[in-house]
C-alpha cells in the first residue's frame, strides 16, 4: 500500500488531492489572518484557492510530473519508454507518453463530456418543449443551456479534434511519436480535470454558473459562486489546448520524415498546422478575460466596475478575439478529416491541393480581423461595423473555395458511399447551409434584428453540428479501424447518419424561422406564438439525441467484437494506412520516405511513401536498436 | 483529363438537364424563402427596407445552395461505385486553374455586391431620423425597463413605452447593472444597453399598435421574463396621455384609482399576486413563497420562513432595498430593484402590512 | 474493451526496444522551437492585457495614473536590473557551452539574485503605492499589468533555480546545456517584457 502511495497512479492521486484540500484550505485561511480579514475561514476565498491549486496536487499525484521533477533535481533520468503503449484497458487510466494511447483518452474523454453535454440539452429542450416552466426553474435552466454550450465547446470539440489529430498526425508525418510526449500527456489530463470541475459547479451554493458560455461581464462578475467554476475551469482547458497546439507545430515542423516536404504533407496535417498557429495566438486571450473576471470576482478589481472606470466593452472586445477564431479552430480540423476521407473514397486527388491549404492559412489570417461582428449590436462604435462585415464576408471566399474543391473531388470519382463518405457528403451540404447563414448574420443590417435571437442558435449550430460534429463522426468512423484494429458495423453506421442527418436538420432549420419572427435566444419562456414550432423541434431533438445511442452502441461493440480490420481497408495512400491496424508500438521499424503526394489515386503506380526493407506494412514493431527519442533527451 | 471511360463523358444533353434541375429548385426554393412569413409587423419606417434585404440575401443564396446539392447529388447518382468497381480509382484530376479563378471570382463578387448593399442600408438606417426628434432614455436594469422622457417641460417616467406614431425618436439607452438589450422585434432595431455608457438608436414608428420591448441579452435569471409593453400612438392620444400623466392629480388617479376604496389589505394582496399592471410592477408571487397568498415559486426566498421574524419596517426595506441583505442560497441582483421606485407610498405601505401580517399570522 | 487493447503480436513486450529515431526537418531544434511558440503564446496574453489598458485607459478615458504620481524612478531602477541580469544570463549560457563551470556558476547565482532582487523592491513598491487594485480601474489595470509581469518573473525564477541545481550538480555543459538555454531564453523574454510594461505604465 505504501508503495501505491508513493508511486505514481490513482491511489497518489487521490492522496495529492486530499492534502490538496488541506493545503488550500490552510492556505486561505493563513492569507485572510495576514490581511485581518474576518472571519478568517471564508467558503468563498476557500474554493477559489482549491479550484486553482487542487488539480495541479492531482496531476503531481497521478504523475504528469515525475519525470520533470527527477530532472529539475538534476537526478537521473532514464527514458525506457515502459509506459509506452497500452497492453489492456487498464492503461487507459494512466498517465502514458504514447500518442496513440493519449490520442484514445482524448477521444474518449471528450465523447463521454459530448454525452453529458447533449443530456443537458436535451433538458434544455424537455423545458422549452411548452411555453411556461415545465419541470427546471430559470436558474437550472441557464445553467443548463450555459454547461451545455461549455462542455461541447472547450470538452468537446476542441478536444476531440486535437484526439483524433494526436493519434493520427504523427502516423501521418512519419514520426514516431509527437515532439513532446509528457507534455502531451500533461494536456490530455488537465482535460478532464476542467470538465468535472464545469460539472461540479452544479454543486455550488446558488448553482452552476448561468451566464452563458460567452459569460459576459459585468454578469459573470456579480454571479453566485458557481461562475468560479467556469472562469478556472476555462483556464485549464486553455492551457491544455495551448500545449497541445504548440506539440503539433513542433511536431509537424521538426519531425517530418524526410521527403515529407510542407506541399506534401496531407490536408489533415495542413488543418492541424492552421488551428494550432490559431489556438497558440488566440487562445491566451480567454484565459485573460477570465483572469480580470476572476480578479474582479475574488479581489475586487475594477476591470468592468463603470463605477469604478472600467470598460464593459473591453471584455467582449477580449473574448472574442480568442472565441471568433476558436470558431475556426472549431472547423479546420474538420476541414482536414473531410479531405481525407473524401480523396479516400472518391479514390481521386483533392482537388486544387494547393489551394486547399492556401485557403486554410486565409482562413487564419483573416480569423484575427473579424471578432466585432459578433458585437455589432454591443453598443461599440459605430465606425468598427462596417469594417468588420467586409472581413467577415470575405472569409466566405477562402471557405467557398473549400466546399466547391470538394465538390470536383467527387466528381467522376468512384464514389464509395459508406459510413465515413454520408457523414462527409452530409457535411458539405449543412455546412454550405451554415456558411449562408454565416454570409447573412456578416450583413449588419440583418444582423442588428437577428443577432441573440434563435437564428444564432440555429447558425451555431449548422455551423458546428452540421459541420464540425459530421466531420468528427466522419473522423471517427473512417479511423476506427486503425485506432482499434477492428471494423465498425457498417449498417448500424448508416442508420446512425441518416437519423441524425434527418433529425439535426428538423431540430435546426426551423430555429432560423423563429429567430427572425422574433424568439430571443437563452430564454426559459417565451411567447405563445413560438409554442407550435418549439414543440416539433424539442421531439425531434429528442430522436437526434437517441440517434447517437446507435453510435455508442455501434463503437462499443464493433470495437469488443468486430471484425479484425487489415492495415489499409480503405486503400489509402497516406502513411498511417501503411502500418497495422492499430499500428506497432513504436509507430514505425524505420521512419518511411516520402516520394510523392498524399493523393496520387489514379495515377498509375503512385506512392506516397516507401519503408526500408519493402516488406509494407509491416506488423511487428521495431528491432533490436535501442535508441532514445531524440526531440525529448536534453 | 480525358475520356470517362467508366460512364461516358457528360454530354450536353446532361448538361442542359442539370441546369434545368438547378434553376427549377432555385426557383421552388425562392419562392418557398420568400412565401414564408418571416418578419413580424413592419412597425417602423426601416422595418421593409430590412425585410427588402433579407428577401435579396435569400434569392441569392438559395441558388448557391441548390448549385452545391445538385452537384453533390449528381456525382453521386453518375459516379457512385457499382459492384466489381472496388479497386478502380477516379481519374487524376488535380486541378483547373480556370474553375479555381472561377469560383473565387463570383462569389467575390457576390460578396461585393452585398456589402456594398449593407453599407447603404446601414447608413441610411443610421442616419435616417437625424434631426428635431424626441429623445426617450430607455434604462435596464433587471429585470424591469424604466422609460423616461420630457413632454411640456415636465419629466415622464414609466414602465411602459409610450410613443407618437410617426414621428422619429432617439432612444438613449443605458444599464443600471448587467447588460441587457433593448429590441423591440416589429421596429427591427436592436442595441444593448450597457452599465457605464449610453448607447442607442433613431428610428421612426409608423404603426399603431401594441408591441413588447424584449430584452435580447442575457441578464440573469429574470431575463426571459424583462418584457415591457409598447403602446404606438395616435398623435391625438398621445397627448392625451401626457396630459393626463403630466397632471399630478391624475397620476396618482392611477394608482389608486385602479384600486378604489378597497381595504389596505385587498390592495396589498393584489399588489403582491398580480403586481402593477400600469406601472409594470413585477408580482412579489411571481417568486416568492407564501401560503397566504397562495403562490409556490421557489425562485425567491419562502416568505413565510425568511420573514418570520422581521419587523414590518425590516420587510419594507426589503421591498425597496432588495439587494442589501441576501437570504442564504440565494443571489443578489436576482429581484427587481425598481419596486420602490415604481409603487407610490401607499402601495408600498400596503404592500408590506400585508406581507408582514400574512407570514405573522399563526 | 479487453478486445481494444492492442493485440498480443503487435505488443508484446519490448520494453528494451526504443522507436525509431525521428527524423530531423528542421534546422531549429524542437526544444528552442517550443519555447519560441510558448513566448508567444505569452506575448498574447500580456497582449491581452494591453488591450484591456488600452480600452480602460484610451476609450473610457479614466484617469491615469490611477493615485498621485507613480514611482517611475523606482521602476527605471528595476529595469537596469532586469537588464543587467539578461547580461549575466547570456554571459552564463555562452559559459555553459564553453564548458567554464566556475563562470557558469557564478553567472546562475547572480542572475537569480538580480532576479530576486527586483522582484523583492516591485513588492516593496506595491506596498508604498498609496493605492491598491479595488482603487479604480486604473489601479486595477496597473496591478494587472505589473503582477501579470511579475508572475513571469517568479515562474522565470523557478526555471533559473532548476538550472541552478542542474549546473551545481555538473549536469550542464558544452554538450547538454538545453536545460539552461531553454530557461535562459524564456529570462530573456521576460526581461524584455519588463520594458515594455514599464514604457506603457510608467512613461506614457
Amino acid at each position: 500500500m505504501a508503495a501505491k502511495l508513493t508511486s505514481p497512479g490513482w491511489y497518489r492521486a487521490l492522496l495529492y488531492t486530499v492534502v490538496g484540500i488541506a493545503f488550500t484550505l490552510g492556505m486561505s485561511a493563513g492569507l485572510r489572518a495576514i490581511f485581518n480579514l474576518d472571519p478568517v475561514y471564508s467558503w468563498q476565498s476557500w474554493v477559489t484557492i482549491a479550484l486553482l491549486m487542487t488539480p495541479l496536487f492531482f496531476l503531481a499525484g497521478i504523475g504528469c510530473f515525475d519525470y520533470w521533477w527527477r530532472w529539475a533535481r538534476g537526478r537521473k533520468v532514464v527514458d525506457d519508454h515502459a509506459d509506452h503503449g497500452a497492453h489492456s484497458w487498464r492503461d487507459y487510466f494512466k498517465v502514458n507518453t504514447d500518442h496513440k494511447v493519449i490520442g484514445i483518452q482524448y477521444i474518449c474523454v471528450s465523447f463521454f463530456f459530448m454525452f453529458v453535454g447533449g443530456l443537458m440539452a436535451m433538458l434544455v429542450r424537455a423545458e422549452l418543449a411548452q411555453p411556461g416552466r415545465q419541470f427546471v426553474d430559470a436558474n437550472t435552466y441557464n445553467g443548463l443551456f450555459s454547461i451545455h454550450a461549455t462542455l461541447l465547446i472547450f470538452l468537446f470539440v476542441i478536444p476531440v479534434f486535437a484526439g483524433i489529430a494526436n493519434y493520427v498526425l504523427p502516423l501521418m508525418i512519419g514520426a514516431p511519436d509527437m515532439a513532446f510526449p509528457r507534455l502531451n500527456a500533461l494536456s490530455f489530463w488537465m482535460l478532464p480535470l476542467a470538465g468535472i470541475m464545469m460539472l461540479l459547479s452544479f454543486l455550488a451554493p446558488g448553482g452552476s454558473f448561468a451566464a452563458g458560455w460567452t459569460a459576459y461581464a459585468p454578469l459573470s462578475v456579480h454571479q453566485p459562486m458557481g461562475a468560479t467554476f467556469f472562469t478556472v475551469a476555462v483556464q485549464f482547458a486553455g492551457a491544455s489546448s495551448i500545449a497541445t497546439a504548440l506539440n503539433f507545430l513542433v511536431t509537424i515542423i521538426t519531425m517530418r520524415a524526410p521527403g515529407m516536404t510542407f506541399f506534401r504533407m496531407p490536408l489533415l496535417v495542413w488543418a492541424n498546422f492552421s488551428t494550432s498557429l490559431l489556438v497558440v495566438i488566440a487562445t491566451p486571450f480567454i484565459a485573460a478575460s477570465q483572469f480580470m473576471v476572476l480578479l474582479d470576482r475574488a479581489l475586487g478589481f475594477n476591470f468592468f466596475n463603470p463605477a469604478g472606470g472600467g470598460d464593459v466593452l473591453m471584455y467582449q472586445h477580449v473574448f472574442w478575439f480568442y472565441s471568433h477564431p476558436a470558431v475556426y479552430i472549431m472547423m479546420l480540423p474538420g476541414f482536414g478529416i473531410i479531405s481525407e476521407v473524401l480523396a479516400t473514397r472518391a479514390r481521386k486527388p483533392i482537388f486544387g491541393y494547393r489551394m486547399m491549404a492556401f485557403s486554410l492559412l486565409a482562413i487564419v489570417v483573416l480569423g484575427f480581423t473579424v471578432w466585432a461582428h459578433h458585437m455589432f449590436v454591443s453598443g461599440m462604435q459605430n465606425w468598427i461595423r462596417i469594417p468588420m462585415m467586409i472581413t467577415t464576408a470575405i472569409i466566405a471566399i477562402p471557405t467557398g473555395i473549400k466546399i466547391f474543391s470538394w465538390v470536383a473531388t467527387l466528381w467522376r470519382g468512384v464514389l464509395k458511399m459508406d459510413t465515413p463518405m454520408l457523414w462527409a457528403v452530409g457535411f458539405i451540404t449543412m455546412f454550405t447551409l451554415g456558411g449562408i447563414s454565416g454570409v447573412m448574420l456578416a450583413m449588419v443590417p440583418l444582423d442588428i434584428h437577428v443577432s441573440d435571437t434563435y437564428f444564432i442558435v440555429a447558425h451555431i449550430h449548422y455551423v458546428l453540428f452540421g459541420g464540425s460534429m459530421f466531420t468528427i463522426f466522419a473522423g471517427i468512423y473512417f479511423w476506427f479501424p486503425k485506432m482499434t484494429g477492428r471494423m465498425y458495423n457498417e449498417r448500424l453506421g448508416k442508420l446512425h447518419f441518416w437519423l441524425t442527418f434527418v433529425f439535426f436538420n428538423l431540430t435546426f432549420a426551423p430555429m432560423h424561422l423563429i429567430g427572425v419572427q422574433g424568439m430571443p435566444r437563452r430564454v426559459y419562456d417565451y411567447a405563445q406564438e413560438f409554442a407550435t414550432w418549439n414543440l416539433i423541434i424539442s421531439l425531434s431533438s429528442f430522436v437526434l439525441g437517441l440517434s447517437s445511442l446507435i453510435f455508442l452502441y455501434n463503437m462499443i461493440a464493433s470495437w469488443r467484437g468486430g471484425t479484425r480490420a487489415v492495415a489499409n481497408p480503405w486503400r489509402s495512400l497516406t502513411i498511417e494506412w501503411q502500418v497495422s491496424s492499430p499500428p506497432p508500438i513504436f509507430n514505425f521499424d524505420a521512419i518511411p520516405s516520402v516520394v510523392g503526394g498524399p493523393y496520387e489515386y489514379g495515377v498509375p503506380g503512385a506512392v506516397h511513401a516507401v519503408f526500408k526493407g519493402a516488406e509494407v506494412p509491416s506488423p511487428v514493431p521495431a528491432g533490436a536498436e535501442t535508441s532514445p527519442t531524440p526531440a525529448t533527451e536534453h | 483529363m480525358g475520356e470517362d471511360t467508366r460512364r461516358g463523358p457528360v454530354t450536353g444533353r446532361m448538361w442542359v438537364t442539370l441546369i434545368a434541375i438547378g434553376l427549377v429548385a432555385s426557383a421552388i426554393g425562392i419562392a418557398l424563402g420568400l412565401s414564408l412569413r418571416w418578419f413580424p409587423a413592419q412597425g417602423s419606417t426601416i422595418a421593409h427596407k430590412i425585410d427588402t434585404f433579407w428577401d435579396v440575401l435569400i434569392i441569392v443564396s438559395v441558388p448557391i445552395f441548390v448549385g452545391v446539392v445538385t452537384m453533390v447529388l449528381f456525382s453521386i447518382w453518375r459516379w457512385r461505385q457499382r459492384p466489381g468497381e472496388e479497386l478502380l480509382d477516379g481519374p487524376p484530376i488535380h486541378g483547373n486553374t480556370k474553375l479555381e479563378v472561377v469560383w473565387t471570382t463570383i462569389p467575390t463578387i457576390i460578396i461585393a455586391g452585398l456589402c456594398a448593399y449593407a453599407t447603404v442600408l446601414l447608413l441610411d438606417i443610421q442616419n435616417a431620423p437625424a434631426k428635431g426628434t424626441r429623445v426617450i432614455n430607455v434604462t435596464g436594469q433587471q429585470f424591469a425597463w424604466t422609460f423616461s422622457t420630457v413632454e411640456n417641460g415636465k419629466k415622464i417616467q414609466t414602465n411602459e413605452l409610450y410613443v407618437p406614431v410617426g414621428e422619429p425618436i432617439n432612444f438613449k439607452v443605458r444599464s443600471l447593472d448587467v447588460i441587457h438589450d433593448f429590441w423591440v422585434p416589429e421596429w427591427r432595431l436592436k442595441v444593448d444597453a450597457v452599465p457605464g455608457i449610453t448607447t442607442g438608436y433613431a428610428l421612426t414608428p409608423s404603426k399603431v399598435g401594441n408591441y413588447q420591448v424584449v430584452c435580447a441579452e442575457l441578464c440573469g435569471l429574470g431575463h426571459a421574463f424583462m418584457r415591457a409593453n409598447v403602446h404606438v400612438l395616435p398623435a391625438a392620444k398621445y397627448a392625451a396621455w401626457v396630459q393626463k400623466v403630466t397632471t399630478p392629480v391624475g397620476a396618482a388617479a392611477v394608482g389608486a384609482a385602479s384600486n378604489g376604496s378597497a381595504s389596505v389589505d385587498t390592495i396589498g394582496k393584489q399588489l403582491f399576486v398580480a403586481g402593477n399592471p400600469s406601472t409594470g410592477t413585477l408580482a412579489c408571487g411571481t417568486c416568492h413563497t407564501m401560503k397566504a397568498a397562495g403562490t409556490s415559486s421557489a425562485t425567491g426566498p419562502n416568505l413565510d420562513k425568511f420573514v418570520a421574524q422581521d419587523p414590518a419596517s425590516a420587510i419594507r426595506e426589503m421591498i425597496v432595498n432588495p439587494n442589501k441583505e441576501i437570504a442564504t442560497g440565494f443571489a443578489k441582483g436576482v429581484m427587481p430593484v425598481n419596486i420602490g421606485k415604481t409603487l407610490n407610498k401607499q402601495q408600498i405601505d400596503a404592500l408590506t402590512a400585508y406581507i408582514y401580517k400574512s407570514v405573522h399570522r399563526r | 474493451m479487453e478486445a481494444a487493447a492492442i493485440p498480443a503480436a503487435v505488443a508484446h513486450d519490448d520494453h528494451h526496444h526504443g522507436p525509431p529515431i525521428a527524423n530531423r526537418s528542421s534546422k531549429v531544434e524542437p526544444e528552442v522551437l517550443g519555447i519560441l511558440l510558448f513566448i508567444i503564446s505569452e506575448l498574447m496574453l500580456f497582449g491581452a492585457f494591453f488591450a484591456a489598458y488600452f480600452f480602460i485607459r484610451v476609450v473610457a478615458k479614466t484617469d491615469w495614473p490611477p493615485h498621485g504620481a507613480l514611482p517611475v524612478e523606482v521602476a527605471a531602477t528595476n529595469a537596469v536590473i532586469l537588464l543587467s541580469s539578461s547580461l549575466t544570463m547570456h554571459w552564463t549560457d555562452v559559459s555553459a557551452k564553453r564548458g567554464n563551470t566556475y563562470a557558469m556558476r557564478v553567472g546562475i547565482v547572480t542572475t537569480f539574485l538580480l532576479g530576486s532582487t527586483f522582484l523583492f523592491i516591485q513588492i516593496n513598491e506595491y506596498l508604498s503605492l498609496g493605492f491598491n487594485p479595488t482603487t479604480n480601474a486604473s489601479a486595477s489595470i496597473f496591478f494587472g499589468l505589473t503582477g501579470l509581469h511579475g508572475a513571469h518573473v517568479v515562474i522565470g525564477l523557478l526555471l533559473l533555480f532548476m538550472s541552478a541545481v542542474r549546473i551545481f550538480k555538473g549536469k550542464v555543459g558544452p554538450d547538454h546545456h538545453k536545460g539552461l538555454e531553454v530557461p535562459g531564453i524564456y529570462w530573456h523574454f521576460v526581461d524584455a517584457m519588463w520594458i515594455i510594461v514599464f514604457t506603457t505604465i510608467y512613461v506614457l
